[in-house]
């Protein structure tokens, strides 16, 4: 366990390098000068455009720029945004933590409402509900998530009202902002109103987690079933069923477990396409997460803001994946041993 | 009675033709493939069909319902947009858009992708190994946030689109064209066309390639279901194809104003990609199913 925590390690280390390195080329990439990419500071005199090269030391070489890049990042100054001039870090810690929130409990939506349908088509497959399972899920994710989004915005907040249509909790409520993550800091908060902001809150989450989840979940169900599949053909299932255990034991006490463990380990690189679904829903549900954000950043061509969000953004799906192979590695001691890349 | 055969000759159909014969007997797949034609042909002859002009609209037919509705008119069969223009004409010259662009980029993109992968296919070692890791960096990024990147570098617009797909898609046809003809050269009719002195060229030519054409199809149509996505839902966040242009994806975009209003401006470009979205899924489940049936049979 210890050399493959020092893998990852190696991993971790190497690819943040790597993706630093690359939001340091777009500051070149990006049109206009460099310093004012990398700063965000577009309305300068002259005399502050110096004391900023000096202050990114563009006079000497590119590797010790990107070294100062580097420590930039490290104290956290990403610069300000061109758009609105304000302290990019601060927008990012603001808006990160609603995006975090919105894509765990859509992707618990996504295994709770998967990970099942997919064992029960794999137990009975090629029969009916198999193939009914597997061409629901067919269109499941051939549904562009845009649209999806406004249909669900049409039938349940328009025409049966059911649930609010933007946001992430009414404005009524006054939460003071301590984690980011707005169910903690209700719990946390000591308003009278506790509970109802608790319920609002929960109303404001239901349309667009389940509209993130819909394409993941039929992910879950062809990788549930494909490894249920695998697994009720091995020979210690069969050994089991000889062994006089009825079709219950077998599928509660062996087949499940056995299957779990291989779909865990895909939850990382799910996450990371949950992650790129959740950005164009938080458009849609104007949801204050870093995806809207960033795509207005696009539209705005705020290039601080952009090599800022996309860095932040690449390393949360990274660290995530990362914290999934523990998981993994943790529950499955078979993978412990495999060298990386073989 | 004239005989035409008068030896019997045992055929062996290419693999790609035992492909088809298993194809052809899946009713879904079929559908779906007739669907996918369908489109083809539509997004070549668009400007032929379609009855108006998808940018110029009648200012006295403005919002007008689909036929079927009691206020639409039989002339605009789906209904006008805010600005007259004609929903069905609109649809159709954005078949050309979303699907044929889409189509273009899988075609461009595998053929990169298909000489890369096999080239590094024949190296080995420390370059390999490196191409390897890398490849498993850029896979492990969904497809639509690199495009996004990629736009974000080029900036918004339908060209830039294109080219952020293509080079978003290579990616996956280097790895699956490397794993399959690493594959195939461990077999044993390849090792015989080496001991007869076939140049690796020549063998990846004559004998991997027809081998192989099934499954790098298979990833093309799961390339260019994600290419579908990709195009419209850059489109549809403004950094895709640009306000008159007809792409599904913008056109969704446009009638967002008025969902309340006239909700046609919406669901129909919506049923669009998601028709032609399936249809490509039918086809590419099909493959797999008779590439699967083919190796057991």
């Amino acid at each position: 366990m210890l050399i493959f925590t020092l893998r990852r390690l190696s991993l971790f280390v190497f690819t943040m390098l790597l993706l630093t390195m690359l939001s340091f080329s777009l500051s070149f990439l990006f049109p206009g000068d460099a310093v004012i990419n990398l700063s965000g500071a577009i309305n300068v005199t002259p005399a502050q455009l110096i004391e900023l090269k000096a202050r990114y030391h563009t006079d000497s070489n590119i590797i010790w720029q990107y070294i100062i890049y580097l420590k930039h990042i490290i104290s956290g100054d990403l610069g300000l945004s061109m758009a609105s001039q304000s302290v990019i870090s601060h927008e990012i810690m603001n808006l990160l933590p609603a995006t975090i929130e919105l894509s765990l409990v859509a992707l618990f939506i996504a295994m709770f409402i998967g990970i099942p349908l997919g064992f029960i088509a794999a137990i009975r497959h090629n029969k009916l509900s198999d193939n009914i399972i597997l061409s629901v899920s067919m269109i499941g994710y051939s549904i562009p998530v845009f649209w999806l989004g406004l249909l669900a915005i049409l039938i349940f907040s328009i025409n049966l009202g059911w649930f609010p249509s933007a946001g992430q909790i009414s404005l009524l409520f006054e939460i003071e902002l301590v984690t980011g993550i707005q169910f903690i800091d209700i719990l946390l908060s000591d308003s009278p109103y506790k509970w109802q902001a608790f319920r609002d809150a929960t109303a404001h989450i239901v349309l667009p987690a389940f509209v993130i989840a819909i394409a993941p979940t039929t992910i879950f169900i062809r990788l549930s079933r494909t490894s249920m599949i695998e697994v009720l053909q091995t020979s210690y299932i069969r050994a089991a069923s000889a062994k006089g255990l009825s079709f219950k034991q077998i599928i509660f006490r062996h087949a499940i477990r056995n299957a779990l463990i291989k779909i865990i380990r895909h939850v990382g690189l799910q996450f990371a396409s949950l992650v790129t679904i959740a950005m164009v829903t938080e458009v849609i549900f104007s949801w204050p997460g870093i995806g809207r954000w960033l795509i207005v950043s696009i539209a705005q061509r705020d290039y601080t803001a952009i090599q800022n969000g996309l860095l932040v953004l690449s390393c949360f799906i990274f660290v995530v994946h990362i914290l999934t192979d523990f998981i993994y590695a943790a529950l499955n001691p078979l993978a412990r041993d495999k060298k990386y890349g073989t | 009675m004239a005989r035409n055969k008068i030896y019997l000759e045992e055929v062996f159909p290419s693999p790609f033709m035992q492909l088809w014969l298993i194809f052809r007997k899946t009713p879904v797949a079929m559908a779906g493939f007739s669907c996918f034609i369908f489109l083809i042909i539509l997004s070549i002859f668009s400007p032929l069909l379609a009855p108006y002009s998808p940018i110029e609209g009648q200012l006295d037919m403005l919002l007008l319902p689909p036929a079927w509705h009691s206020d639409g008119n039989v002339s605009y069969l789906l209904g006008t947009d805010e600005l007259g223009r004609d929903m069905l004409s609109r649809l159709m010259y954005g078949t050309s858009l979303t699907f044929g662009l889409s189509f273009v980029v899988v075609i461009i993109s595998s053929v990169v992708g298909v000489i890369i992968g096999s080239l590094s296919a024949l190296t080995t070692g420390m370059k390999s190994s490196f191409l390897n890791h890398f490849l498993d960096v850029i896979l492990s990024i969904p497809s639509l946030l690199l495009a996004i990147i990629i736009v974000a570098i080029l900036g918004p617009g339908i060209s830039n689109t294109v080219w952020a797909v293509v080079m978003v898609l290579i990616p996956q046809f280097v790895h699956i064209t490397r794993y399959a003809v690493k594959e195939e050269f461990r077999k044993d009719y390849v090792l015989a066309s080496r001991l007869d002195g076939a140049s690796p060229v020549r063998i990846l030519y004559y004998s991997i390639f027809p081998n192989i054409v099934d499954r790098i199809m298979s990833q093309a149509t799961m390339a260019q279901s994600a290419a579908i996505l990709d195009i419209a839902t850059l489109g549809f966040l403004g950094l895709g194809a640009q306000i008159p242009m007809p792409e599904w994806g913008a056109t969704l975009a446009n009638g967002l104003d008025l969902f309340y209003i006239a909700p046609w401006t919406v669901y129909l470009p919506g049923l669009a990609i998601l028709f032609s979205v399936v249809s490509t899924n039918l086809v590419g489940e099909g493959i797999r199913h008779a590439l699967k049936l083919r190796k057991e049979g």
